[in-house]
């Protein structure tokens, strides 16, 4: 990239629902992480408070480091904000006529229930649709019909089209119009013509036509994550603008990347015109910085994990490869747009412990104490027991040193509410309940782990566990235990991992062409397919700055058995443009693919074989500085023990002595014992009984069981 | 004390089965109520319009308070067809 | 027991069962399998008792214990570990011969702990009309291959005679072989993931925490009925076969803490496949109790132990062997499903604590269409049109019913998109919507049901032909409650010779709705039919039971009712007493009017 080649460093900010993080990338230099609070609805003022943190750590104003920084890159929840908060533009819809309530009906049912926990589920009596973005009387049906093979059966009846898009702008008031007819996928001159006659009408308008931003079968899901387009488009875009402007303000004049839910960066131009591609970056960051770091580690296979305030989310590495969400959604609404596979549950540090009134089943979450009023022992008024406080009844957090001691909290009261609420209606001692609350909630994210990797086939015995975020170190030695996982990893940015994501991706384009050719298929007529695929992300790269030693195209084709509903995105692994020979290798490579993820028997090969879709990943390989090394200082790490605590081992033993390490005082090559606690400025890791910690020269702490 | 039969009907808890809205006595409470109170039956068809393409004998009944003429429930019925019958154990 | 490990076990074997639907979703491929959610899993305890009943069609959670039951006596010492049976006689326990049940004992050190069982309404099952749902068969003998129970895995090895024979009698077998397929995978997850489960904690921990989850859901669901008044509810579906009009009359008495089920006076059983076994009315029933009574009990045994029920033999609702019974999931399972719906909600209608978890009926009559006939691509395809999992939800004490919201007995179905359907059949949709006046009128109106109109597109044999066997025609089946009305009827009609302007170009006219059809017109319900040539199918379905008065309906909510074309003006004046005009409503006008209908209620009046 042009603006790549001067700076020293790489500024990556991420903007989360509570913090903005940093993480500040610099030739010869280690990490440097910062956090400030977020700022909604003003998020640039979280930002540069977040990046000022980090400047001071290396000891620079704002000024001289953005003079030398050659590249920013960002990630914000301001799309999923827009939705959650109902804040985006009024928007209306034109679809074919006839079809106007495709965006209503949601496919029956799934839009009732889509979104909601098992328990709301079973309770069908008291469940509804959300209110959609785009009411009816914003909806208008126009006159054409394309049919299932792209060809057009009635021509787009301009004059009506138009009358349709004033009534909308000026009776109905609308900001943004989102298009999406039928089969637009094959044949998208409707919605362009229609587009046309918009920017004629009234060209302050934002659009999104469905052939563009989701150019896949499907025309609720088409329409659905056009219409989410159109609402939060011109919010991204002034987003984007400001903060652009704002960063030139403080001295940076470089360019801005923007991270995207499948895991890649776009310019920040052309983010602006893709709002739904921001959508739950955030996690699909974590997940990317999570792959980095298993590269820098040797690691190929990872379970990341990442648990705070409100919600354990966990994404799955394997081979290097992430794996894709079928049915997104955000906010109850469905969307179809390439995003990285991130599962979670409602399971934090803030989670309130409860029992069942008619049972004394104990029940962790779905309600969050907040950060007001927050766990009991924060001592500010809050009076439900969450895990944190379990984490401070087992010892497993020091009430003196908790946040840096920047908080002081509160044990005997928290002892005193925690005994009335739960201990005592379980006839148990404080210590035990606890510590049963404890395994409860590592019980649970056991089980959501096993969703995504045995009942998927993978064994969690051949991956490493990440654990970031600020409650996940606490617990994740005990369910990485619980799925004997080789190694669990707690790594020196996981406070900021969205953030450190973020600098270690690339900048991805990504293609799609919607045509279905059943086998055999010659392989002229697929290269046929992906040239201008090529040809367009090459040119891209290329205008971006990127040399053809840092451009690399990925081919992928989406492949089915007849009369099946399952797609399998198949990576092409064998040289590109095909040729006949290697086409059965890739077949091949699909019938793999299709049984490890569906299961042995599932593939069903006497129907035939279909393509449905040919995706091309166009990467621009962004050039970062090695990450410094620490020297190894000897497996003692003695010198780091600060004390002594009584932390619950246990249900035998109970409460037992076990020494207190600070982590800034370890180095590479320190080896722990378990059961032991250490202490970081953000959180707390705790190592069980016949475990040991190792500091690596990442200053990352892997634990390992004995 | 007051309790619940229906959505549209209460036990005054002396004794009487009345009208929720209105309060006004139906009958005695072991009593079936659907005999005390206005009764229309009227063709499906003709009540409900067009969509209600339904077979021409179908009758829709509607059982009204005396008092307020509020509609207490409804049944769908074929001419002979006896009252649905709901009553609480008092 | 202690309450950590039985809280962990109890998640574990929620998880056990989820994960097995997924298995046979991915195995099985079929859209009715994943768009209608058309299947089931369940564990069962080792005795054939409901230990954890999974979300998906829920009248199968007892059917499929009764055959777990059936398995256990019949073969008794021959049940050996890794072995799979299947059973779909109807008259054994299955609800139709199209819903396979697979049901496998699962053993740990030898020992047998538990059973899983779990169906797919399998591609074809060899009745006399292709799809499973037979209207021309007038037996059980023509309704295609039929088993009390055999064994089609033997310790592990598929017994390849058992597999060939039953694919011998289907049409399509590539494709049944993979339901079968499915569900021996689905099966073999949920053992594995049990036996682990069994192995971490010991056959006697797991053991004590199944049997107190069970009694637990009994004391939970015996403390409700306490709560609720002692009483008896009644209701009445009517439904029809050509000529023949079939009732399922239901009086639910609850006495303390328990709750029977009286279907005395139920019609005689039919000629024709809508009717249903004993052991599908008994499912038929704990349909909507599961979701309406036990929202927040684990839906086990223990729910089970509270309820009875009578079903007269020879009726509808307990057929007498060989008398046909294809159709009963959408038949006389249907109406048990809606009158056992109508008296729960009476009844919690009655309590102060649970009077918002009443609800009208949602979508009381499914219309099962399955197309069959060469598609687009010259390939012989079975297939339901999954708009019949569109439904439609009843209203409630605290809200509207959700249009085009589905159905209480399978609480996570969908419906394909259109793109989906044009690309499987050769058919071309010439709308698909919401349907004006199809919510049952009340305070809170029903949820809307919904039409679409389809007709041949680029067919290679110029069309193709569907069975339909729909009933909610002639009465409308989703009941409204607390003075609501029920909801639309369901409506099939047959457009004959509709003149075409040309092969490749619409007249706009026709998209805009059915009165412009210039073709002969049929209202069908029952049998085999062509959709060819110039034919047009035009489906209208039954929208939800209605909650309340009419005319105590908030006039802004019909305004917006009327704008968004869910109420027509006319329904609107009639029924609900709102004068709408252009889209807005007279006030002043509209408290006349409501006051005059009052006051001709006075005579027994209408509106
Ligand atoms: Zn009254």
């Amino acid at each position: 990239m042009e603006r790549l080649k001067g700076g020293k460093y790489i500024i990556a900010t991420d903007v989360g629902g509570t913090c903005t993080d940093t993480v500040i990338f610099a030739a010869g230099e280690g990490l440097k992480l910062g956090k400030a609070l977020s700022t909604p609805p003003n998020f640039a003022d979280g930002i540069i408070n977040s990046v000022y943190s980090a400047a001071e750590e290396i000891g620079l104003s704002l000024a001289e480091l953005f003079s030398s920084c050659r590249l920013f890159v960002h990630g914000s929840t301001v799309v999923d904000n827009a939705l959650l908060t109902r804040t985006g533009d009024r928007t209306g819809l034109i679809t074919t006529k006839g079809f106007e309530d495709t965006l209503l009906m949601t496919r029956g049912a799934y839009g009732r229930w889509g979104g909601l926990t098992e328990d709301k589920i079973k309770h069908p009596v008291a469940t509804d649709r959300p209110e959609p973005l785009v009411p009816t009387d914003r909806i208008e049906g126009v006159s054409e019909r394309v049919d299932y093979k792209g060809e057009i059966l009635l021509q787009l009846d301009e004059a009506a089209a138009e009358i349709s898009i004033r009534s909308l702008i000026e009776v109905g008031k609308v900001d943004a119009i989102a298009v999406s007819l039928l089969w637009s996928f094959f044949n998208p001159q409707h919605e362009k013509k229609i587009k046309e006659i918009i920017n004629k009408v009234s060209p302050g308008v934002y659009v999104s036509l469905s052939n563009e931003i989701a150019p896949v079968p499907g025309e609720y899901e088409r329409t659905s994550t056009t219409v989410i387009n159109a609402y939060a488009g011109s919010i991204t875009k002034n987003y984007l603008t400001s903060l652009e402007s704002q960063l030139e303000a403080e001295g940076y004049n470089g360019e801005i990347l923007v991270m995207q839910g499948y895991g890649g960066l776009l310019s920040a131009r052309e983010a602006a015109d893709r709002a739904v591609g921001m959508l739950e970056c955030g996690p699909a960051a974590g997940v990317i910085g999570s792959r980095y770091l298993g590269s820098l580690m040797g690691e190929e296979n990872i379970i990341a994990a990442d648990m705070g305030g409100t919600t354990f989310k966990v994404g799955v590495i394997q081979d290097g490869e992430l794996s894709h969400s079928r049915e997104p959604m955000v906010d109850r609404f469905h969307y179809v747009a390439p995003k990285i596979e991130v599962v979670s549950i409602g399971s934090g540090g803030g989670s309130i412990i409860s029992l069942d009134p008619r049972t004394n089943i104990p029940r962790i979450g779905p309600i969050s104490a907040g950060a007001v009023p927050g766990p009991v022992c924060y001592g500010q008024g809050g009076d439900e027991p969450t895990l944190t406080d379990v984490m401070l009844l087992i010892g497993y957090i020091d009430p003196d040193r908790f946040l840096g001691g920047s908080i002081k909290l509160d044990v005997e009261n928290t002892r005193r509410v925690f005994n009335k609420k739960i201990a005592q209606p379980l006839g148990l001692d404080i210590e035990t309940a606890a510590f049963g609350i404890y395994r409860i909630a590592a019980a649970q994210v056991t089980d959501l782990i096993h969703e995504i990797t045995v009942e998927q086939g993978l064994d969690p015995r051949d991956f490493v566990l990440h654990a970031f975020g600020g409650s996940c170190p606490l617990l994740c030695s005990m369910f990485g235990a619980e799925l004997n996982v080789k190694n669990i990893v707690v790594p020196y940015a996981a406070s900021v991992n969205c953030a450190f994501g973020l600098a270690s991706a690339d900048i991805v384009h990504e293609y799609t062409h919607t045509e279905t050719c059943s086998l055999p298929c010659s392989a002229e007529h697929i290269n046929n397919i992906f040239k201008p695929m090529v040809l367009k992300g090459h040119s891209q790269l290329l205008s971006e700055g990127f040399t053809d030693k840092k451009i690399s195209l990925e081919w992928a084709i989406d492949f089915r058995y007849g009369r099946q509903v399952h797609e399998v995105t198949t990576p092409i692994k064998v040289s590109v443009p095909l040729d006949d020979e290697n086409m059965s290798q890739l077949i091949s490579d699909f019938e793999t693919l299709y049984e490890r993820r569906y299961g042995k028997g599932s593939a069903y090969k006497e129907a035939g074989i279909e393509m449905t879709m040919f995706r091309l990943t166009a990467r621009g390989l962004v050039e970062r500085p090695n990450v410094e090394k620490s020297q190894y200082s000897g497996i003692d790490s003695k010198g780091a023990q600060i004390g002594t605590r009584n932390i619950f081992v246990d249900a035998k033993d109970g409460m037992v002595e076990a020494p207190i390490y600070d982590f800034d005082k370890l180095s590479s090559g320190n080896e722990i014992t378990g059961p032991a606690v250490i202490h970081t400025p953000i959180t707390t890791i705790v190592i069980q009984l016949d475990q040991v910690g190792k500091m690596d020269d990442l200053r990352n702490i892997l634990i390992k069981s004995i | 004390m007051k309790s619940r039969l229906s959505e549209t009907l209460s036990f005054n808890g002396r004794g009487s089965i009345v009208c929720s809205c209105c309060e006004y006595k139906i009958c005695d409470q072991d009593l079936h109520w659907k005999k005390s109170v206005i009764i229309s039956e009227e063709s499906m068809q003709d009540l409900c319009g067009d969509n209600y393409t339904v077979s021409q004998g179908l009758l829709l009944r509607r059982f009204f308070c005396p008092g307020c003429y509020a509609l207490l429930d409804t049944e769908t019925a074929i001419h002979d067809d006896p009252f649905l019958y709901d009553k609480i154990i008092k | 027991m202690d309450p950590i490990t039985f809280s962990i076990i109890r998640h574990r074997l929620f998880r056990i069962v989820d994960e097995a639907v997924i298995t046979l979703k991915h195995v099985s491929g079929s859209a009715i399998t994943n768009e209608g959610h058309d299947l089931m899993v369940s564990l069962y305890r080792a005795d054939g008792s409901l230990l954890m009943g999974g979300v998906g069609f829920l009248h199968h959670l007892t059917s499929a214990a009764e055959a777990c039951k059936s398995i256990i006596n019949k073969f008794n010492s021959d049940i050996n570990e890794n072995d799979v049976f299947l059973l779909n006689c109807p008259y054994t326990a299955a609800l139709h011969t199209s819903d396979v049940y697979l049901v496998a004992p699962i053993h740990s050190e030898g020992k047998l702990v538990a059973w899983s069982a779990c169906f797919v309404h399998v591609y074809d099952i060899g009745a006399m009309n292709p799809g499973g749902f037979s209207p021309e068969s007038l037996d059980i003998f023509t309704e295609g291959f039929s088993s009390p129970g055999l064994k089609i895995v033997d310790r592990g090895e598929i017994r390849k005679d058992v597999m060939d024979t039953l694919l011998n009698m289907v049409r399509s077998p590539e494709m049944v072989a993979l339901d079968i397929s499915s569900m021996i995978a689905c099966n073999n997850v949920a053992r594995d993931r049990m036996q682990g489960l069994v192995k971490k904690y010991g056959i006697s921990i797991v053991d004590e925490a199944c049997s107190n989850l069970i009694d637990q859901s009994e004391d939970l669901l015996r403390e409700r009925l306490l709560e609720l008044p002692d009483g008896s509810w009644e209701s009445r579906q009517y439904f029809n076969v050509k000529d023949e009009t079939y009732k399922v009359i239901l009086k639910m008495t609850k006495s303390k803490d328990t709750l029977s089920f009286d279907f005395s006076g139920s019609s005689p059983q039919s000629k024709y496949g809508i009717n249903c076994s004993k052991w599908a009315s008994w499912g038929g029933l704990f349909a909507p109790l599961f979701p309406l009574l036990c929202y927040d009990i684990t839906w086990n045994e223990g729910v089970i132990k509270p309820i009875e029920m009578k079903a007269p033999e020879g009726t509808v609702v307990n057929a007498t062997r060989p008398a046909p019974v294809s159709i009963a999931t959408v038949g006389a399972i249907q109406a048990v499903n809606n009158a056992a719906c109508t008296c729960i909600s009476k009844m919690l209608s009655a309590s102060d604590k649970y009077k918002n978890e009443a609800t009208a009926v949602w979508h009381g009559s499914h219309f099962a269409i399955f197309m069959f006939g060469k598609n687009q691509r010259s390939s012989d395809s079975i297939g339901i049109l999954t708009e019949t999992f569109g439904g439609a939800a009843g209203a409630r004490s605290i809200g509207d019913g959700v249009d085009v919201g589905g159905e209480i007995p399978n609480p996570i179905s969908r419906m394909a998109n259109v793109e989906t359907m044009e690309w499987t059949f050769p058919v071309r949709y010439l709308f698909r919507r919401r349907l004006k006046d199809s919510g049952g009128p009340g305070t809170y109106r029903g949820g809307a049901g919904a039409e679409f109109a389809i007709t041949p597109h680029d067919a290679p044999d110029g069309g193709i032909n569907y069975v339909v066997s729909g009933k909610g025609t002639s009465y409308p089946m989703s009941e409204g409650l607390a003075g609501g009305y029920p909801g639309a009827p369901s409506r099939y009609t047959w457009i004959k010779n509709q003149k075409k302007n040309s092969d490749r170009c619409l007249s706009d006219d026709l998209l805009v709705g059915s009165n412009s059809y210039e073709g002969d017109k049929e209202n069908i319900s029952w049998g085999v039919f062509p959709l060819f040539g110039n034919d047009y199918l035009h489906v209208r379905w039954n929208g939800g039971g209605g909650y309340g008065d009419p005319l105590k309906r908030d006039l802004k909510s019909l305004e917006k009712d009327v704008n968004e074309g869910l109420v027509s003006e006319n329904a609107a004046k009639e029924i609900y007493g709102a004068i709408i005009i252009n889209g807005q409503v007279d006030l002043e006008q509209s408290v006349i009017l409501r006051k005059n209908i009052l006051n001709n209620r006075v005579r027994g009046g209408g509106s």
